[in-house]
């Protein structure tokens, strides 16, 4: 990683010279690059054991129509980057009749596969492509599981005016419309992408994401937005991740060292430092032909229904796309192929059923994908199911709305309820009724690709396989910020239950430059989000203000800051902050952080190290004590509360800050709400002394409403009656003596 | 620099182009691709499998007449199994071997002087030890080359013809084994005539629709109200042909309703060479096209395909419009060269060949998405008994002498040619 940087510059530098010589000689041939690994497991537990682009979409693997995809376009040179299980698909494709590069039959003059050792995200795949320097004019850029049909030339011919007029045009993406009332695209997708368009010339402005998990259901809109003539917001777009580049868009991710993601990190960064890189990205949004991403098993589920239903046209079964098929379209829907065997009293509509599968008497088979070499016993009904090849279902079995990966066997009289995951060679006893909770997502295998032992209370004797056990979240810091839309992600059906949300649409912005009372209000709600398990109510769940996981998990920002801080205070070897400070800036400008969720921050963190004093084990200090402790050990620490925490002198403001910390105590754990009282008092008199918080401000705070919402939070702020009445009547002249009674 | 190239996407311009300097094998598979992606279809079908089949003729090495009529008979099958909705392709193979066994009949008969019957000879060729079958995917070099050494052997046997006494004169010529020594001459010689014949059939495609068109004037009579089923290119040039010596008017049945603007008329072009001709052209919407037929006179469109039995292959909807003249009694013409003539009798499958959901509800449209089963027949078939003339490019013909068409284009032999597997 390290030489990659210095190497990826000096090529990025060396191809200047010569790129407009390659440019001119070998401008009609179309590169493309495939990035056959997107570094999430949203494919668990199948993917444990093969890569997301091999697995099969309604009979073909996905990668097939990725490739047909670019062959269709004419595309002549394509760079696989595989990940995870790289020989697999390096084995698939050498094997493959049609894409085999020793095969003069391809459609593409040259196929090479890059594999990248240490590479742990598509950001790596990118720079290291830039760092070779095979790209030698414009390309696209595709995932590994894209299914579409779209023609790209008026998309090339356009990205190509747009980039002879202006060099700094690098890159166009394909966007497919998909109209404003709900669609099952758009609600498998999770992740409601936002794009900023300039409707005439269709330049993307600004780029955010949206899920409905998070709390506040807002899109920030740059400012400098409002200086376009015009621009739309859409978020009626499937962002199927076709892109037409140039390499200087290579260039511009081995500029960014850290960027990960091609659309949250990578557009979204891109666009924004727009005055900084002064490169221009445009849109190219598309209202035929369909295109769409298997990016998790919604999308899967979604697509291969599109593919039933012929949207995808022409990549449906009965084109035997791939070498060696077979299939023919029959009446009622559904394509058969070759020695397939339904016997007679079978109902089989609008499915897919591969070679040599059989279909035994009485069965109901709708709106499913059965693989080769299948046995269906008698009576069995399978309904918007995926069952993969070899597998065996034994009679009066029901299969709903799950996936089968190959060789399942599924006992007699078994059920398998929706949303059931049942990885490969996974056997079901007799008689055994799945529980749909927890998702049944049964592997023999753990995310290690570890055997795991079979759990016969969840499969029946005679089972094979237990449940998958998830890993979310748990190891690395990049998955955090992915964790909460992650959680829908994983399943086969779409469900919020249990989730509680709120359905405002974008339809509302917020504006980032005018700070008022209406926005610290959002916020004081979106504290609730956090714990997901009570209902969400404004008044009621501040208990959950800090709650780890949950907060972890709605905010990483705030829980990064809080740990930042909370490391700071707690160092004992060192009275030093200035290197939290920084930091915790850091964070702030990363995550394009509000004013107010840095001072709920900063609350949070101090009130947690004075909570920590109180407690025995930390030297059970007196409240005054702690809250002096906390706030004044650290060199700086005032300071930098009354600069970032607080950030204003303006009562208001001030009032905010106070607020924040009464919220932050009653979410500490363990802490009465007695002692909670004291300490805010401490605290707020000490901030007083230090003059980061002024009369004024602690008096807005006294009259706010909001500070006494709820019993807990009256109760909390009943303590500080005293001071408060302490400084209504406070003169010059006292000061320390009456410290004592403001406890 | 960016005219240079309008567009990457593989078409059939493209793929001719590349014939000569790609392998046999990858020229055929990359034709395979373009019909099963949809990306030739139609008319185009018959031109490109010609010119494959030419291809074929040319490079594959084959060294008596049955090798090339089984390479001709695989390729053909595999062409016409990728496309089993484009009937015309299984037609132009038949075409094609039809050909080469009329010449190889010939050739034999000039090289045994009429000394024995067709028959024995293909008794004879048939039973005859076959030798090994040179590897089919040998690559061959390219077409200039063969071309020059057809141009060569051509002007050898020229030369053979007419100095009989040198040819008896060179030492490998033993008079016990002429059949051996008369082979290689006769194979150059059979593939230039073979090469011929489909030039032949290439210039019959391409020439259908201009022939057909000249029979328009007939068919069509000052003021006559005639409705054209979503014009395809024969229907087109024949309704400008005839623009330009009738005045009639012109209903167009297209899919979606006329538009307002200009900007989405799919038949801007023709509007504008129909009113040149002083014609006046009326776009009416598919659905509502029985309320105009009491006023039409003809019904024009054009087929697909035209079965053995007279019914034809017709774009979806032709169907109903075929009823709707029919139960008004108003005459039905169905253009469509010869080539179109299939030898076969119409299956299920073909008919019922489903396409695009999207042409009829935008995949945009979420609730309908969801909420509707959309089949989109691409074909129709319309019943022989619905049908009045055949507009052919051999002239107007009726149902009864259909058969006599088929008899004279393809060999019986060859009807069945795609139920044999081919060798892929």
């Amino acid at each position: 990683m390290s030489s990659k940087q210095g190497k990826g510059g000096a090529a990025a530098k060396a191809k200047k010279p010569t790129k407009a010589g390659t440019e001119e000689k070998r401008e009609d041939v179309l590169q493309a690059v495939v990035l056959a690994d997107s570094f999430q497991d949203r494919f668990k537990p199948f993917t444990v054991e093969k890569p997301r682009c091999l697995l099969p979409l309604a009979g073909v693997p996905i990668i097939e129509y990725t490739l047909e995809f670019l062959a269709s376009n004419g595309v002549q040179e394509v760079f696989i980057y595989c990940g995870a299980h790289s020989e697999e698909i390096e084995t698939y494709i050498h094997d493959s009749p049609r894409w085999s590069p020793n095969n003069i039959l391809t459609p593409f003059t040259s196929l090479d596969f890059i594999r990248v050792s240490d590479a742990t995200s598509v950001g790596d795949f990118l720079r290291d492509l830039d760092k070779r320097n095979l790209i030698s004019g414009d390309f696209v850029l595709v995932h590994g599981d894209l299914v579409a049909n779209i023609p790209l030339d008026a998309a090339l011919t356009k990205h190509r005016e747009r980039r002879e007029a202006n060099r700094d045009a690098c890159m166009t993406m394909v966007l497919r419309e998909i109209g404003e009332q709900p669609h099952r695209a758009a609600k498998a997708r999770v992740i409601t992408p936002i794009f900023a368009v300039e409707p005439s010339t269709g330049r993307c402005l600004q780029y955010d994401e949206m899920h409905p998990l998070q709390e506040d259901h807002y899109a920030n809109l740059d400012p400098s937005l409002f200086k376009h003539p015009e621009f739309e917001l859409r978020s009626d777009l499937v962002d199927c991740g076709i892109d037409i580049c140039t390499p200087d868009m290579l260039a511009l991710w081995s500029e960014s060292f850290d960027y990960e993601l091609p659309r949250k990190n990578f557009l979204h960064g891109v666009l924004k430092d727009w005055e900084l890189n002064g490169k221009f990205i445009y849109t190219e949004i598309v209202d035929k032909g369909y295109a769409a991403r298997a990016s998790n098993l919604q999308m899967y589920d979604c697509i291969s229904r599109d593919i039933l239903e012929r949207w995808t046209f022409p990549y449906v079964p009965d084109t035997n796309m791939v070498h060696g098929q077979s299939f023919r379209r029959i009446r009622e829907g559904s394509c058969l192929e070759d020695s397939v065997i339904i016997t007679r009293g079978s109902k089989v509509t609008k499915s897919v059923l591969g070679r040599s599968t059989t279909v035994g008497a009485g069965c109901t088979v709708t709106k499913s994908v059965i693989g080769r070499r299948c046995k269906i016993g008698k009576n069995v009904t399978i309904e918007n199911s995926y069952i993969w090849d070899d597998a065996v279902i034994a009679d009066g079995s029901s299969v709903a709305h799950s996936i089968l990966a190959n060789s399942v066997m599924v006992g007699e009289g078994s059920q398998i309820p929706p949303g059931s995951l049942l990885s490969y060679n996974v056997r079901i006893g007799d008689r055994t009724n799945l529980k749909p909770k927890p998702t049944p997502r049964i592997s023999l295998f753990d995310h290690d690709r570890h055997p795991v032992v079979t759990d016969t209370s969840l499969v029946g004797e005679g089972g094979k396989g237990t449940l998958y056990q998830e890993t979310l979240g748990g190891d690395d810091d990049s998955e955090d910020e992915e964790a909460d839309p992650a959680i829908l992600q994983t399943t086969l059906l779409y469900s919020l239950e249990n989730l509680n949300l709120s359905s405002s649409s974008i339809s509302t912005l917020a504006s980032t430059d005018s700070f008022d009372s209406d926005q610290g209000d959002s916020h004081a709600g979106s504290y609730a989000a956090g714990d997901f398990g009570e209902s969400r109510s404004r008044l009621s769940s501040f208990a959950s203000y800090d709650s780890a996981a949950g907060v972890s998990k709605s905010d990483a920002f705030h829980s990064d800051a809080v740990h930042g801080l909370l490391d700071a205070l707690r160092a004992d070897d060192s009275d030093d902050f200035d290197s939290a400070k920084l930091e915790f800036m850091g964070l702030r400008l990363a995550n394009n952080a509000s004013d107010s969720s840095m001072r709920r921050a900063v609350a949070v963190a101090f009130v947690k190290r004075a909570s920590e004093l109180l407690s025995p084990e930390n030297g059970g200090l007196e409240p005054t004590k702690a809250a002096e402790t906390s706030l004044t050990s650290k060199r700086g620490a005032v300071k930098f509360i009354k600069e970032v925490g607080v950030g204003g002198d303006k009562p208001a403001i001030q009032a905010e800050f106070a607020l924040a910390l009464q919220k932050a105590l009653l979410g500490v754990k363990g802490l009465e709400v007695a002692r909670a009282g004291a300490l805010l008092a401490a605290i707020l008199q000490q901030l007083y002394n230090l003059d980061v918080l002024e009369e004024e401000g602690i008096l807005a705070w006294w009259g706010d409403k909001r500070a006494s919402e709820n019993e807990n939070l009256s109760k909390v702020k009943e303590k500080c009656h005293v001071l408060v009445e302490w400084l209504e009547n406070a003169d010059e002249e006292d000061s320390d003596e009456d410290e004592d009674d403001s406890d | 620099m960016a005219p240079s190239q309008a567009s990457y996407a593989p078409s059939l311009g493209k793929l001719l182009k590349s014939l000569n300097g790609q392998t046999l094998e990858a020229s055929i598979e990359s034709l395979i691709y373009l019909l099963k992606r949809r990306q030739i279809k139609g008319d185009d079908c018959a031109d490109a499998t010609a010119h494959l089949l030419r291809q074929v003729v040319a490079k594959s090495k084959w060294s008596d007449v049955d090798q090339l009529l089984t390479r001709v008979q695989n390729v053909g099958s595999r062409l016409a199994q990728a496309a089993p909705h484009e009937p015309t392709i299984g037609n132009i193979v038949r075409r094609v071997m039809g050909l080469i066994r009329d010449e190889a009949s010939e050739d034999r008969n000039a090289d045994d002087f009429g000394s024995e019957s067709v028959e024995d000879i293909q008794t004879l060729s048939v039973n005859a030890p076959q030798p090994p079958k040179p590897a089919p995917f040998t690559s061959r070099p390219p077409t200039l080359a063969t071309v020059a050494s057809f141009h060569a052997s051509k002007a050898k046997s020229m030369f053979n013809l007419l100095s009989v006494a040198d040819t008896l004169d060179s030492p490998a010529t033993g008079a016990s084994t002429p059949m051996s020594q008369a082979q290689p001459t006769s194979v150059s010689a059979l593939r230039s005539e073979v090469l011929d014949g489909i030039n032949e059939i290439m210039d019959e495609i391409s020439q259908a629709d201009d022939q057909i068109a000249s029979f328009a004037e007939v068919q069509i009579q000052p003021g006559d109200f005639v409705l054209a089923y979503l014009p395809s290119r024969t229907v087109e040039r024949f309704l400008v042909k005839a623009s330009a010596r009738r005045r009639f008017t012109i209903f167009i049945a297209s899919l979606e309703p006329p538009q307002a603007s200009s900007s989405n008329d799919p038949y801007a072009a023709l509007r504008k060479k129909l009113n040149a001709g002083g014609v006046k052209m009326v776009s009416i919407a598919s659905n509502g096209l029985m309320a105009y037929m009491s006023r039409v006179n003809k019904v024009i469109f054009s087929a697909k395909a035209v079965y053995q039995n007279g019914g034809l292959l017709v774009d979806s909807g032709a169907s109903v419009a075929a009823q709707a003249a029919h139960a008004y009694a108003k005459p039905v013409i169905a253009l469509g060269g010869v080539f179109k003539f299939c030898p076969e009798d119409p299956s299920d499958e073909i008919a019922g060949e489903t396409g695009d959901s999207s042409s009829y509800v935008s995949y945009a449209d979420g609730s309908k998405v969801d909420a509707l089963e959309v089949e989109n027949t691409v074909a129709d078939y319309v019943p022989p008994e619905l049908v009045d003339v055949y507009l052919t490019n051999l002239g107007p013909q009726t149902r009864h002498h259909l058969a006599s068409i088929m008899a004279d284009h393809y060999k019986p032999e060859d009807v069945g040619f795609s139920l044999i597997p081919g060798e892929v």
